[in-house]
């Protein structure tokens, strides 16, 4: 991003016309590719609005037979399921508790983005009464909540869940396994080195079946605990595997001297750390961890073959009723705008940290 | 589920299946009433007609009842279930590792199961056939009409075994597009990328059924396979077994001497015959040899229903579906399904 860069290029008088043509037809070449181009964007589009708007049906108190009949989209399909696809099996009574739940971790995130919250105690707040507040809310047992096991989770909050708990447990693990492989100690070093090749040489896929249907049969009874956690645990783990090395290729990328120049001014390992190195690896490593986080997101999906109903399963098992079998598109086009919200969001944050941290960096 | 998951299931299976205690007689039953909910499977998406969600996230189908009949027989309540989400590849594993307490979840008895992963089945509930369905315009009256044409079916599955061999037997051939999910495979059907379309016989049924024009299709009367589903436990506990089993001829049962949840109390005040009265518990002794009340299986009919109830409200006339019973009725209805005798 290099909006704060002040480029002021002369504004050129043209007419809007021709700034059109200069653009886009300086060449009979480029004009024909533009008229092609152009062609089949409108056709998408209009076929797309078409389907979705001019000829869908939203009555949401009709069939497959009305449906059928207007051609288009069939949105009342989401009117009657929406909250199987947004909750799965959650105890259909107690769905706005999980509602809730997804509020809370949509407002922890949201805070903790605010750069007036970036403060190791602010942060762990906020983190902290989140936590308690999502797990109290999705859990029950308490303040005359009925409990809900774990295994009756689903839909968005679950997805939520595993998301933001693989990425909170994941980070601190990447951190201390990067300044692991980084250390000059072979005895801290190797170990480090040897599990982050071993996790990244597993697919994430046998990580979580371990995790939830292996480890059980190894682990001590009071070790086991809920599978859920276990298959977090698998998923930080791997998360963690992944980061460490994004976050070594930004110490990677620190000039020697920064860390040459600290120690020369006397400064300890800690204030070294935290003050000199970890801020600049995080800004050169910065587009691949916001890379790292949307896969992060997307691979919550994966926990659907240990036995989670995630936003997609819940979804499958929304148009997989005899009413609405053939309204699959409809709700996929609907989760798939639950996901692209999230992801967007996550990569225009990352697009407003770069151009922060960029301009941090042109002033000095 | 992939190939990969497939077969690190199966070597996980295999493996717990030498590790894992064999269940003692009665111990399943034991840990039922102990933890008071009978765990059962449902799915990871939905199989319809046999395990789907309705509006209000309450899980309903064949297999569902089934394991609400049980839970029945045992508490004397179909709330006492746990439907617990899994996929097909984790049946296995999860039933070995004691999350679940059995499978019904539309599974086929076979040799490698009973004996590679230590399993042990009960009397079939449901004959499962292998069908294929064809586009009406084709004209087709049977697959061997069919020569030189395309078959959509899903990919790595026990289908595409069944379908091949039954091609090669016949001396048929035909182009077999393989796809990957049910979605994908009926879409392409349906589109006329294929001229027909083989899959688990309910699956193709319900597929016409729900056609956007289900009078355009139509299906073959070959059968290319025939898998029998049966409730399928650990090996080594007999009264468990015994409990499945019995808690299906009840079903049937029932069916047979005509005693439906509507007018079970006026039948069980009222037994027609000394074995009817002693199956509802007006006489005692149908429960003490199983470890269960003597009014487990009126207490079954009255709160789920009779096996026909359970198939028309899953299946056939009371569902979207309306499939026909065929060689799922009663042996005196022309089927091959009979309840064993309460003496």
């Amino acid at each position: 991003m290099t909006q704060t860069t002040p480029t002021r290029a002369v504004p050129r008088r043209r007419g809007l016309w021709r700034r059109l043509r200069h653009d886009y037809a300086a060449t009979p070449a480029a004009a024909l590719v533009t008229l092609v181009c152009g062609t089949i964007l409108v056709a998408i589009a209009w076929t797309l609005i078409d389907w979705a708007i001019l000829r869908a049906t939203f009555d949401p108190a009709a069939g497959r037979e009305a449906c059928r009949a207007a051609g288009g989209a069939c949105w009342p399909v989401i009117a009657a399921r929406w909250r199987v696809i947004l909750f799965g099996l959650y105890p259909y009574d107690e769905q706005w508790r999980a509602a809730l739940a997804c509020l809370v971790v949509a407002a922890v995130i949201l805070l903790s983005c605010l750069p007036r919250m970036w403060g190791l105690g602010r942060l762990a707040a906020i983190w902290a009464t989140g936590t308690a507040l999502f797990y109290l809310l999705m859990r029950g047992g308490l303040f005359g909540l009925t409990p809900v096991n774990e295994q009756q989770w689903g839909g968005l909050p679950l997805t939520l869940f595993v998301f933001v708990a693989t990425a909170v447990i994941g980070m601190p693990m990447a951190i201390v396994l990067a300044l692991m492989r980084r250390s000059s100690l072979p005895g801290i070093a190797i170990p480090a080195g040897l599990l982050i090749d071993a996790i990244r040489s597993l697919p994430l896929l046998s990580i979580l079946f371990t995790c939830a249907i292996v480890l059980p049969l190894v682990l001590p009874d009071f070790l086991i605990g809920e599978k859920l956690y276990r298959v977090v645990f698998g998923a930080a783990l791997f998360f963690a595997a992944y980061q460490a090395e994004i976050i070594r290729g930004g110490f990677q990328a620190i000039p020697r001297g920064q860390e040459e120049a600290a120690k020369a001014l006397g400064l300890g390992w800690r204030q070294r750390l935290v003050r000199i190195l970890l801020p600049q690896a995080f800004r050169l490593a910065l587009p691949a961890t916001i890379n790292q986080f949307v896969i992060a997101f997307m691979e919550t999906a994966l926990i659907v073959v240990v036995g989670f109903m995630d936003l997609l399963a819940s979804a499958n098992t929304a148009f997989r009723t005899g009413e609405w079998t053939f309204a699959h598109v409809e709700v996929y086009a609907f989760i798939a705008a639950i996901y692209f919200a999230f992801v967007f969001g996550l990569s225009r944050y990352g697009a407003f940290l770069e151009a922060r941290m960029d301009a941090g960096q042109q002033r000095s | 589920m992939d190939g990969y998951a497939r077969t690190f299931l199966t070597a996980a299976g295999v493996a717990l299946a030498a590790t894992a205690a064999q269940a003692g007689n009665g111990d399943t039953l034991k840990a039922v009433q102990a933890r008071g909910k009978l765990n059962c499977p449902g799915d990871i998406g939905s199989y319809l007609g046999f395990a789907e969600v309705d509006d209000k996230g309450n899980w309903k189908g064949l297999d569902i009842e089934l394991c609400r009949a049980m839970a029945t027989a045992i508490f004397g309540d179909p709330a006492s279930v746990n439907i617990v989400p899994i996929d097909w590849a984790q049946r296995w594993p999860a039933l070995q590792s004691g999350d679940i307490d059995i499978v019904i979840k539309a599974s086929g008895g076979t040799l490698s199961r009973d004996t590679e992963l230590g399993l042990q089945f009960s009397m079939s509930y449901y004959l499962g056939t292998t069908k294929v369905l064809a586009h009406k315009e084709l004209g087709l009256s049977s697959l061997k009409d069919a020569e030189g044409g395309s078959v959509c079916l899903p990919a790595a599955t026990t289908i595409e075994t069944q379908v091949a061999s039954y091609l090669e037997a016949n001396g048929i051939t035909m182009e077999i597009v393989a796809l990957a999910t049910n979605e994908e495979v009926s879409n392409a059907y349906f589109s006329g990328r294929c001229d027909t379309f083989a899959q688990w016989g309910p699956v193709v049924a319900i597929a016409a059924s729900q056609a956007e024009d289900p009078d355009a299709h139509v299906l073959l009367p070959d059968v290319l396979a025939l898998e029998p589903e049966v409730m399928i436990m650990r090996q080594g506990d007999d009264n468990w077994v015994d409990i499945a089993n019995w808690t299906l001829s009840a079903l049937l049962f029932a069916e047979q001497e005509g005693i439906t949840s509507q007018n079970v109390d006026e039948i069980r005040a009222n037994p027609p015959s000394a074995e009817v009265g002693k199956f509802l518990g007006a006489t005692p002794g149908v429960g003490k040899g199983l470890g269960l009340s003597d009014d487990w299986a009126y207490n079954v009919i009255r709160k789920v229903g009779n096996y026909s109830e359970i198939f028309e409200r899953s299946l056939g006339m009371d569902s979207p579906y309306r499939m026909p019973r065929e060689m799922t009725a009663l042996w005196k209805d022309g089927g091959v399904l009979f309840p064993l005798v309460f003496d």
